[in-house]
């Protein structure tokens, strides 16, 4: 954990191990909606619980924490993200609003649609930090550097707000 | 050979950092950093439409508000209602006056039967009145799961279910399966409660022409031929069909073997919606599936309101298991409805038996429907509008006067001076700002097994001379 050099660990409430970061960056911009409401197990009125996984208590702690874990198959990091957030399509669950998100990638679906907020700026932050660790890690070695910076771009770039909703020659339409 | 000084040594031991990072990846690194640096930085914002912010401000100026409560005519019929002392059984109290009843829905006569009302009182006294409760919150009864398994067994279907309210039968069924990106074939003389269904469901609507199985033909065909020029969408499409069986608007029958041929042909499911032929049609009641002797396995969906010859209320699904049990989630009337009374659903159930007791019952009542459908042809001005053994018909005028509202006028003309004559008769009423495709005015008349034939004759005679005097 520490070659990562960052603090982890702490109280559950997971982006507080992120705030020595952010405080010294100077931006407190990773604002206050971070960290919270998605009750488990109750009754919300959250149409598409989707928008708000990402939100929820611990989310963060869990996402650096398994990415600590698959530490060891480094490559396999952005590949399995990329299918999750941006290949598999719709919701696992039913949802009241017959459908809306069928076609919709879960970073699209993430806060229905609205740009820029706090999950997705740390999920878009994550991969760059792990990228510098790696290449780091790496040595600069120039075949790793290629497909690293490959592997970077294609979590980086499908992040785009002008790429939402986006399908390229098609794939991944329907 | 020089010993390689130590320190040499040392320094290709020192950690990778220190040896030089090429050119081009720290300037990745560089631009990398300031990316992160704007992403902090940047304001949330939704994504918009950004091309007619200019076309929206002018709606907004031009837009005028309504006023909250509209301008409405003195004579508008909601607000000159006849009244009705009594229980609207056989003969029914209007405006104090005793008459025939030839309006309401009561085709076995079950509304007054003794036998159900006892059943009922029974159930009040254990039960109490309401659930106070939908069915997933306290509010499922011993008579809920009862009454849901007489209905299944009844309809030879594996499930059934059991809504409180007949229009949100329907219309929890359909979006319940049907969601935005699938495709319903309707027909276009569809009831309001299943025009409400299939808008919630925001679904594709292709309205097909009624009963006009061609024109049904032709729109699945276009849809196949989309199909196979998208591959890909059409596999996460779901096609359905929705039709009536006896439709309420126009009184006639849906015909039921070629749209399970066409079902079979294109790969639709079909919903079908019995709520005036159940109870009606086939040797035991059974609906237009008897009626035809089609396997009941063939209807993905039956939905049918226990309002009309059940004379209880509420509506009822029925299918295979695994259909039925879906909209225990995700019917919306279901869940988030309080569940049928107690007593109603004891009412329903000694109905059944009824119904499963006296099997004679469905031939006496085609008979007298057959037996006034003919005795109606012929009248001057008014044309018969449905098949001869449905219990639900139309009168239509003949030819319109041109003006809806005219037309209306005259036949509540006739139904009042029917009224006067002791024969209550009602007009078919629709909200006509908000249905698909209004049907014309008409005067709907329903014929029940505890009419007798004198009745019946007495009825279309003075029908006869009541159009002759107001139609001229």
């Amino acid at each position: 954990m520490c070659c990562h050099g960052l603090p982890v660990g702490g109280s559950p409430s997971s982006p507080g191990c992120f705030v020595p970061l952010i405080q010294k960056t100077g931006g407190l911009l990773l604002t206050a909606e971070r960290g919270g409401r998605m009750n488990v197990g109750t009754a919300h009125s959250e149409v598409n619980p989707n928008t708000r996984v990402m939100n929820s208590r611990g989310i963060w702690l869990s996402y650096v924490l398994a990415i600590g874990l698959l530490h060891v198959v480094l490559l396999s990091i952005p590949f399995g993200m990329y299918i999750f957030l941006h290949t598999v399509k719709g919701t696992p669950f039913e949802t009241p609003d017959q459908g809306k998100a069928r076609l919709l990638t879960h970073w699209e679906q993430m806060d229905y649609g609205v740009q820029f907020t706090a999950s997705r700026k740390f999920l878009t932050i994550t991969p760059i930090v792990l990228y510098f660790l790696t290449s780091f890690y790496t040595k600069y070695d120039q075949i790793h550097f290629i497909l690293n910076t490959v592997s970077l771009m294609s979590v980086l770039i499908p992040k785009l707000p002008q790429l939402h909703g986006v399908r390229i020659f098609g794939i991944n339409k329907y | 050979m020089l010993r390689v000084p130590s320190r040499i040594g040392k320094r290709t031991h020192v950690r990778g950092c220190r040896r030089q990072a090429p050119a081009y990846h720290l300037i990745l690194e560089g631009i990398l950093i300031l990316w992160i640096i704007r992403l902090l930085f940047s304001k949330t914002y939704k994504l918009q439409e950004r091309s007619d912010l200019t076309v929206k401000e002018e709606l907004i100026e031009e837009w005028q508000p309504e006023p909250l409560v509209p301008p409405v005519p003195k004579d508008h019929p909601a607000l000159n209602y006849n009244i009705v002392s009594g229980p609207p059984s056989h003969k029914i109290v209007v405006n104090g006056k005793e008459c025939i009843n030839f309006a309401s829905f009561n085709f076995l006569g079950l509304l007054d039967n003794p036998r159900v009302k006892a059943a009922a009182l029974a159930s009040l006294k254990k039960y109490g009145v309401g659930t106070c409760g939908p069915r997933g919150f306290y509010g499922t009864f011993d008579v809920h799961l009862d009454l849901e398994d007489r209905l299944a067994k009844f309809m030879k279907t594996e499930e059934a279910i059991i809504y409180s309210y007949g229009f949100a039968t329907i219309a929890s069924a359909i979006p319940a399966y049907s969601k935005r990106g699938d495709i319903v074939f309707v027909d276009r003389a569809a009831c309001f409660a299943i025009q409400k269904g299939l808008q919630a469901s925001r679904s594709d609507i292709k309205l097909f022409k009624h009963n006009d199985m061609a024109d049904l033909e032709r729109l699945l065909k276009e849809q196949e031929i989309e199909d196979q020029k998208n591959p890909r969408k059409a596999r996460v499409t779901r096609r359905f069909i929705v039709v009536e069986g006896l439709y309420m608007n126009t009184g006639t029958i849906c015909p039921l073997p070629e749209l399970v041929k066409l079902k079979y042909k294109y790969k639709a499911r079909i919903f079908l919606e019995e709520s005036l032929s159940f109870g009606v049609l086939g040797e035991h009641g059974r609906g237009v599936t008897e009626h035809y002797g089609i396997n009941i396995d063939d209807i993905d969906l039956i939905s049918a309101n226990m309002e009309n010859a059940l004379a209880s209320i509420g509506g009822f699904c029925c299918g295979r298991s695994f259909v039925i049990d879906h909209q225990r989630l995700s019917g919306q009337g279901y869940c988030f409805s309080a569940s049928l009374p107690p007593l109603l659903a004891a009412a329903a159930i000694e109905a059944l038996n009824i119904m499963e007791e006296n099997p004679g019952i469905f031939a006496v009542l085609k008979e007298k429907c057959r037996q006034i459908h003919k005795a109606l042809q012929g009248i001057s001005g008014l044309k018969v509008v449905g098949e001869s053994f449905s219990p639900a018909f139309h009168l239509q005028l003949e030819e319109s006067t041109g003006s809806r509202e005219q037309d209306v006028r005259l036949l509540q003309e006739i139904v009042d001076q029917c009224m006067n004559k002791n024969i209550a008769l009602t007009q078919a009423r629709y909200l006509e700002k908000e249905e698909k495709c209004l049907p014309p005015p008409s005067i709907r008349v329903v014929v029940t097994v505890e009419q007798t034939e004198e009745e019946l004759v007495r009825a279309a005679s003075t029908i006869k001379e009541v159009a002759q005097v107001v139609l001229l």
